[in-house]
């Protein structure tokens, strides 16, 4: 009797979070006009009832459990009571000159931002404003790269999504001072939900460089579930940086499809500094010739902390060049996964495609589960990949002691010159600083 | 000021070191040649500190400080310098902030402050010229993309700058061209004064036309065997090294 009354117990807790969903929207469904916008919301709903959360029996989800997530209840729709100084005071970059929109549990909040771009043509606004003011660019590009089908969690954006940013960089023009989405999760309160969604559209020729950065304050957990579409039309550039610093009990699942036509250029870095469950997926699709992909990442958890990376690329035309390095540095009893798929389709000759992860251990129960992929069907390419997962090596430790450098001090060195690899991939030189102040706090 | 009294040392078990005994006073230069696996590159790394060399018995003290006490970066801070048979390469470590860092960790174990940066970057124009270092080197990663002769010059360089009271040669003219091996022996030789001393380690008598030490000694199964002065060296390079062998055999 008492077995039968904890298992079915536990179902329910299981299913809380669906649960919670569901009746969320519902809500949004009797109160939604009858858009194409809501259709595609309805039809994101109906999968999400299909597929649901992954669990572990999902090979890409094997070493990722959510069941932490999933058993607790959150609410999507709260406001945030915090002072707004306070909220920012905790936002990095905070006097670097940039255009900055902030979002606070996922919903905009125009006294905090600030848009200091002039061009008119350029826009940098919200998708809330965007699927009016620019419906037609809305409707060409929303929901079009990120996949729905299987996918539970994408779905769950894309059914209950709050808002996000909306950035367009009309033909040959360039945004001058990087643009930056502060999210923040206010769980001062309650358990928050926040599912932001970013649609970014940098058309030809011109460039942009974005940067999203993600915050937690409260005390209870927050879970922030963000999907990004990013689309570079022939000969763009974009550099995009993601920095993930979300304390205390703080879920964070990111889904970025990157769509790159042909002559494409874009540069990627993910730091992943803090959370109690990180899963980053970051996919590139290469539309056309000669593109350029570059993939760079850095994690450093601590404590019980568990960071996911999984990446693919996929090679879909000849002469494309993809390179990418992730390198961990894992504390105490830290978890990581790492996951990194090269598609090379069969068209895709002479592609060029390079992946490596490499890991430090700092302690002797931390974990690393790492997977790098290569999956070819052309016969023409260069495509190596490998992973690594060690100590902090005793040669050049003894050798920066022999010169009078003590253990602790030449330990820090050798770390920083670990994470000097991704820390070089960052243009931004107040970003650099950033992370060179994180890695002394970590280590 | 190193007084080295019946030192054995073993690794992984094997004894190396077996009861060696060495005096050396301020100013004064000592080769240590010897063939192969006589241990003179263990000799060096128990000086230096190195962690996986176990001391079995016997006593080294340095300027009245026991030396094998003290972690290897102490060791270094008290004046002891080795400059490495093989120096590695640290990829993300630059060369200069490497050397500030190492020059003012001694300062601070002095007492001292951090030194000016302009005093600093002085102190590297002056050294360099030493080994004739190309001023490009010292912005790059430590030792990274050098070659055997870059490596050995940064580490005279690297010598020039943290002063020491005793440099440790240990193999330095292995893998030198003649050109590298003077620029070397001439930094070296400017180095010398009456109070810095020297231990060369070698295993051919060239090195020592350049450095022309004040005593030569012949370490053979981990002792000292034959100690003379420098003509010592040119007897070893006729004769080789197995007349000294069959006289330690005789006399065993």
């Amino acid at each position: 009797m008492f077995r039968i009354s904890l298992f079915e117990f536990r179902i329910y807790r299981e299913i809380m979070l669906v649960e919670n969903i569901k009746a969320e929207f519902n809500l949004y469904k009797n109160q939604a006009e009858k858009s194409d916008f809501f259709l595609k919301r309805e039809e994101a709903f109906a999968e999400f009832e299909k597929v649901g959360f992954p669990t572990t029996k999902n090979e890409e989800w094997k070493y990722t459990n959510l069941k932490n997530i999933t058993n607790q209840s959150f609410q999507s729709t709260c406001e945030s009571t915090i002072e707004t100084e306070l909220m920012l005071s905790h936002a990095f970059l905070k006097d670097l000159t940039a255009n900055k929109l902030v979002f606070v549990n996922g919903s905009f909040r125009p006294e905090l931002s600030t848009i200091i771009e002039t061009d008119e043509s350029i826009v940098i606004s919200t998708l809330a404003k965007a699927k009016t003011a620019h419906s037609e660019l809305f409707n060409k590009h929303f929901g079009k790269y990120a996949p729905i089908e299987g996918q539970g969690l994408n779905a769950m954006n894309t059914a209950l999504l709050s808002d996000g940013a909306f950035i367009y960089v009309p033909n040959n023009k360039t945004i001058t001072n990087p643009v930056i989405i502060v999210n923040i999760a206010d769980s001062t309160d309650v358990n928050v939900l926040c599912q932001p969604r970013n649609l970014i559209i940098v058309e030809k020729s011109a460039s942009l460089t974005l940067v999203e950065t993600f915050y937690a304050v409260g005390n209870n957990p927050s879970f922030t579930n963000v999907v990004n579409e990013v689309y570079a039309n022939e000969n763009a550039h974009i550099e995009h940086y993601k920095i993930q610093n979300q304390e205390g009990e703080s879920y964070h699942n990111n889904f970025t499809q990157i769509f790159q036509e042909a002559n494409t250029n874009i540069n990627h870095v993910t730091l992943t500094l803090s959370g109690t469950l990180v899963r980053n997926n970051l996919h590139f699709f290469m539309n056309g010739q000669n593109c350029n992909s570059l993939l760079y990442g850095l994690y450093m958890p601590h404590g019980t902390e568990l960071v996911d990376n999984h990446t693919r690329v996929d090679h879909a035309f000849p002469n494309c060049h993809s390179d990418e390095l992730y390198k961990g540095i894992m504390m105490d009893k830290s978890v990581a996964v790492f996951n990194g798929k090269i598609m090379v389709h069969l068209d895709a000759q002479k592609t060029n495609a390079y992946q490596r992860n490499q890991n430090i251990l700092l302690s002797n129960e931390a974990t690393v589960n790492t997977k790098p992929q290569l999956e070819i069907f052309a016969d023409d390419v260069k495509c190596t990949h490998g992973a690594t997962i060690g100590q902090l090596d005793e040669e050049p430790m003894f050798y920066l002691r022999s010169r009078g450098i003590p253990a602790d001090v030449a330990r820090k060195m050798l770390l920083n010159a670990f994470a000097d690899d991704i820390a070089e991939r960052i243009k931004i030189p107040e970003l650099v600083e950033l992370l060179e102040q994180e890695i002394e706090k970590k280590i | 000021m190193l007084s080295i009294k019946n030192l054995k040392a073993e690794i992984e078990g094997k004894k190396i070191l077996n009861g060696l005994n060495l005096e050396v006073k301020a100013g004064e230069v000592h080769a240590i040649m010897g063939p192969n696996g006589a241990g003179k590159s263990t000799l060096s790394a128990v000086l230096a500190g190195r962690a996986d060399y176990e001391v079995t018995e016997g006593t080294v003290d340095f300027d009245g400080k026991d030396l094998l006490e003290l972690s290897p970066e102490d060791r270094a801070r008290e004046g002891v310098f080795l400059a490495f048979q093989y120096p590695i390469e640290i990829p993300g470590v630059s060369n200069a902030n490497f050397l500030k860092t190492a020059i003012n960790e001694k300062r601070k174990y002095q007492g001292l402050e951090p030194m000016e940066a302009t005093d600093f970057l002085k102190m590297m124009r002056e050294k360099m010229e030493l080994v004739e270092m190309d001023k490009s080197l010292t912005s790059r990663s430590l030792n990274e993309g050098f070659s055997g002769g870059e490596k050995k010059r940064n580490e005279i360089f690297q010598m020039a700058m943290l002063e020491p009271k005793l440099g440790i040669l240990d193999e330095t003219d292995s893998g030198l061209d003649i050109d590298a091996l003077r620029l070397v022996s001439e930094g070296v030789n400017k180095l010398r004064n009456k109070e810095r001393s020297f231990i060369v380690i070698t295993h051919y008598q060239r090195l020592l036309d350049y450095i022309v030490p004040d005593f030569v000694h012949v370490l053979y199964k981990g002792r000292i065997v034959k100690s003379g002065d420098a003509s010592l060296a040119k007897e070893l390079e006729e004769k080789g090294y197995d007349w000294i062998k069959q006289e330690v055999e005789a006399n065993s």
